[in-house]
């Protein structure tokens, strides 16, 4: 530390390093080498290149040369128009009553009835909703959000005592932390879809399996990130407290939460957004909502029904990153 | 009434923060130790409340020992007002007072911040004594400049009524006009309640004007101990030709300072 017999050299002599040194390129190249094993392997190649294919067919005029563009063209061509509408065949025309219509439906003694391809296979007597079939998909989108929202709750309410129990300087001990921080890290690596299949062996296909499955595995998020931040708070306020001698739980709730607050806002936020896609694949696996509706068309090629689902969930996601980003401002008021 | 007997203390890398230290605090006094970053100043403060642990010897508070187990009873009697306020910046002006007062309130009532009426009252008559209004009692604390937030401190300081205030370089981070008024506050409202205050300084000037007794530290150890008008030049110089040799064979503040430096930045 006192070195005073050495002199000092002057700062013409200082060493000075190069910005990119034989080492950098070495694990450049190395990297370079790794990641072109892994493209083969991942057919990372081949996809590229049908895509290059692809692109040139179209420029060209002939997609149908191309697997890639074909299927393309096929899933577009059936994508559009969206079907908004809906139609209930009637059974016994003479019973037909036209009073008992509901609000802007109305009777299509030739509704075309169309196959996979688009093509008008029959006609049918039926009454139909104009709106029918995108008031139906809110309804299950609705759906889907509770079970969102209720995955969420769920996750905050699971990730509290975590967070509590996986922050140093608040755990009782190394033996807590470490459980909270395994139990975070296990929640985390089970994905929900698995974790979905497991619930509705228990508790059978529905919702509740979807909202246990989405609460389990994003409180393993939360729980860390809570943890985290509460590691990373501001110590100077906390020592402040902790001297007058107020305990560990009120030196965190006033201390430590009113400066994470706005962070713990932003991830339950995102965990909601996220968990309302994420309810969206779990209906494929029967946990209900709009994912249920979503893998059935789906598996009958009805692209028209598929694009209206995608959209509305686009919409949907969209609408509530809006409304989530207003009450955060409104509750973090800066 | 403050009393320090032969107490030590090394931290763990080696630097000796306070050495033989055997020192008496009469209750009401106004007792500023003066020296350079790394003296061991804070670590004396510190001492008292147990933020700091004794290596060897022993404190006193009251006539209790100062020891993990006695924590609970002392603590809520003892006061601290640090160099960088330490408030919850993201917190209201009154939150900030009433977080003095936790000790005091249940853990039940402390979650739910129900805080009985009087005592908020006694907020608001201590934040009027600081100089602060009622237009400052819902904003937050971070609109405050630094003056105003060590007022705010000093206020959430006498919340609980203490019989000691620790003050660690009260005034470090402020220009010299303001801290002549905290200062100065700090001194009019511990003499107002009988307080005893024990208040880390650098700045020798302020620390003859405010002083009742003054204490120079130099390398952990007490080279002063007496009245304002005793402290002279030479002694001054004494005082801080000690600090320098200190800061050159430590290289930086030692861990207490540290600690406050990072706590700062995170801020």
């Amino acid at each position: 530390m006192n070195n005073d017999t050495t002199t000092p050299k002057p700062a013409a002599e200082w060493q000075l390093r190069s910005v990119y040194s034989t080492r950098l390129f070495a694990l450049l190249a190395v990297g370079a080498v790794l990641l072109a094993i892994s493209a083969h392997r991942s057919e990372v190649d081949k996809g590229l290149a049908d895509s290059g294919r692809a692109i040139v067919a179209v420029v060209r005029g002939k997609p149908e040369s191309s697997r890639v563009a074909r299927g393309w063209l096929r899933f577009l061509s059936h994508a559009f128009p969206l079907v908004i509408a809906s139609y209930e065949p009637i059974e016994n025309p003479e019973e037909f009553d036209p009073d008992t219509l509901p609000a802007f439906a109305y009777r299509d003694t030739k509704y075309p009835i169309k196959d996979t391809m688009g093509d008008v296979v029959r006609y049918v007597d039926a009454v139909v909703k104009p709106i029918g079939y995108l008031t139906y998909v809110g309804g299950l989108l609705v759906q889907t959000i509770e079970i969102a929202i209720w995955g969420t709750i769920l996750s905050v309410l699971i990730s509290i005592p975590l967070a509590y129990f996986g922050a140093a300087g608040y755990t009782p001990n190394k033996f807590s932390y470490n459980v909270a921080r395994a139990i975070c890290n296990m929640n985390r690596a089970i994905p929900e879809l698995i974790a979905a299949l497991v619930f509705a062996v228990a508790y059978g296909q529905g919702a509740w399996a979807g909202i246990l499955a989405l609460g389990v595995h994003t409180s393993g998020f939360l729980g860390k990130f809570f943890a985290d931040d509460i590691e990373n708070a501001a110590k100077g306020p906390q020592e402040a407290l902790a001297s007058t001698g107020a305990n560990k739980l009120k030196v965190l709730r006033y201390a430590v939460l009113p400066q994470v607050m706005p962070q713990f806002l932003a991830y339950g936020q995102y965990i909601l957004e996220r968990n309302v896609r994420s309810a969206t694949v779990l209906g494929i696996v029967g946990a209900g909502g709009i994912g249920v509706e979503l893998n059935e068309r789906w598996k009958q090629f009805d692209y028209g029904h598929v694009s209206t689902i995608l959209l509305a969930i686009f919409i949907t996601v969209f609408i509530l990153e809006q409304i989530a980003q207003r009450v955060r401002a409104r509750l973090i008021g800066e | 009434m403050i009393r320090f007997k032969a107490a030590r203390k090394r931290f763990a890398d080696g630097t000796v923060a306070v050495d033989d230290l055997t020192l008496e605090i009469p209750a009401g006094q106004f007792c500023v130790f003066l020296g350079a970053s790394g003296a061991g100043k804070s670590s004396v403060l510190k001492l008292v409340n147990g933020m700091v642990q004794p290596t060897s010897g022993r404190v006193e508070f009251d006539g209790i020992e100062v020891v993990p187990r006695t924590y609970r009873e002392i603590r809520p009697r003892i006061a601290m007002v640090h160099q960088q306020f330490n408030l919850v910046l993201r917190s209201t002006i009154l939150r900030n007072v009433l977080a003095g007062a936790l000790p005091g309130t249940s853990t039940t009532a402390a979650m739910l911040s129900l805080f009985p009426a009087e005592l908020q009252q006694k907020a608001c008559r201590l934040l009027e004594r600081v100089g602060l209004s009622e237009k400052h009692l819902y904003r937050r604390a971070a609109h405050l400049s630094g003056g105003q937030q060590q007022r705010v401190a000093i206020a959430r300081a006498f919340i609980l009524d203490p019989t000691l205030v620790l003050a660690d370089e009260p005034v470090a981070s402020l220009d010299p006009e303001i801290s002549r008024g905290i200062l100065q506050l700090l001194r009019d409202a511990s003499r107002e309640s009988g307080t005893t205050v024990m208040c880390s300084l650098h700045q020798p000037d302020l620390a003859r004007e405010f002083a009742d007794r003054i204490v120079g530290l130099a390398r952990g150890k007490v080279i002063f101990d007496g009245l304002p008008d005793q402290l002279d030049e030479e002694m001054i110089g004494r005082i801080y030709a000690g600090a320098r040799a200190a800061r050159e064979t430590a290289e930086d503040d030692g861990p207490v300072a540290l600690g406050a430096l990072t706590a700062s930045e995170a801020v």
